[in-house]
């Protein structure tokens, strides 16, 4: 279970080349044309956190919020170093019941170190006690 | 057509609507490798109190995301892009995406962003922020 001792716990870096077969798949699949740009939410599509000891997202939660900063374009066979941080957990209750929060940071960079961009996403995990109702 | 630099405050941006489908829920899971089962699994979502599998808000942000980027085109760089999921898509739902210019500087226009479910209630609302290529 996620609880605020794993605040401040990282993934090592992993290196992702864009690939332009992942990302026709991708935009295909989102339902827009492949025009040889990387979508803005493609980056997204790697938030699956390598963070040792935890699985984040873990089956069951939901995205509350998602931000994107983008420093410079990222293009097609580009290749990116990135890495996630759990910045935050906390826990809310509300008229849904109790749920757990876990602000989850990754940054990419390029291969010479420049920022690229930075993700964080804000995913929920509904008490599997209480009854509830809440959003994707 | 009208420029990126011609837009001012209170202008709305070319909308874009999207009908999901539970075949797109499956190609996006393949696509993104999120199998979060409460976009796949009908029991597993019911189970989970969702009523039924619900589309991923990332889906959703991709929708918002091809307006922004069929409006931008190669005419500005889309610097920051932030929201929040308000409530759930389900397949078969009508999502309407819109946008309307909020601040605008020399070099870069701010957008509101929001998608309803056909006009009514809201599941996304969010932020962009453009910089013009000069």
């Amino acid at each position: 279970m996620i609880s605020r001792e794993l605040i401040g716990r990282e993934s090592k870096p992993v290196v992702l080349r864009i690939e332009a077969d992942a990302v026709r798949r991708f935009a295909e699949a989102a339902g827009m044309p492949f025009n040889n740009q990387v979508p803005p939410t493609f980056m997204g599509a790697f938030l699956a956190a390598n963070i040792s000891g935890v699985e984040l997202p873990y089956p069951g939660m939901i995205h509350g919020e998602q931000k994107f900063t983008y420093y410079q374009p990222v293009s097609v066979r580009a290749s990116i170093t990135y890495s996630s941080c759990i910045k935050d957990v906390y826990e809310r209750t509300g008229k849904l019941g109790k749920m757990t929060f876990v602000v989850l940071e990754t940054k990419g960079r390029n291969p010479i170190g420049e920022l690229v961009f930075t993700s964080t996403s804000t995913l929920i995990a509904p008490d599997k006690e209480g009854e509830s109702e809440t959003t994707c | 057509m009208k420029q990126l630099a011609d837009y001012h405050i209170d202008d709305q941006l070319p909308g874009r609507e999207w009908c999901p489908s539970h075949l797109q829920l499956r190609q996006y899971a393949e696509a993104s490798g999120d199998f979060n089962p409460i976009h796949l699994d009908e029991s597993y979502a019911g189970q989970a109190g969702l009523g039924g599998v619900v589309a991923p808000g990332m889906l959703t942000m991709a929708q918002v995301g091809v307006m922004l980027t069929n409006w931008i085109g190669n005419r500005g760089f889309l610097t920051k892009f932030e929201v929040r999921f308000e409530n759930v898509v389900r397949p078969g739902d009508r999502i309407i995406c819109s946008g309307s210019v909020k601040e605008k500087s020399a070099d870069s226009l701010t957008c509101y962003l929001q998608a309803t479910n056909n006009g009514q209630h809201r599941v996304l609302s969010g932020w962009a922020v453009i910089s013009l290529k000069r």
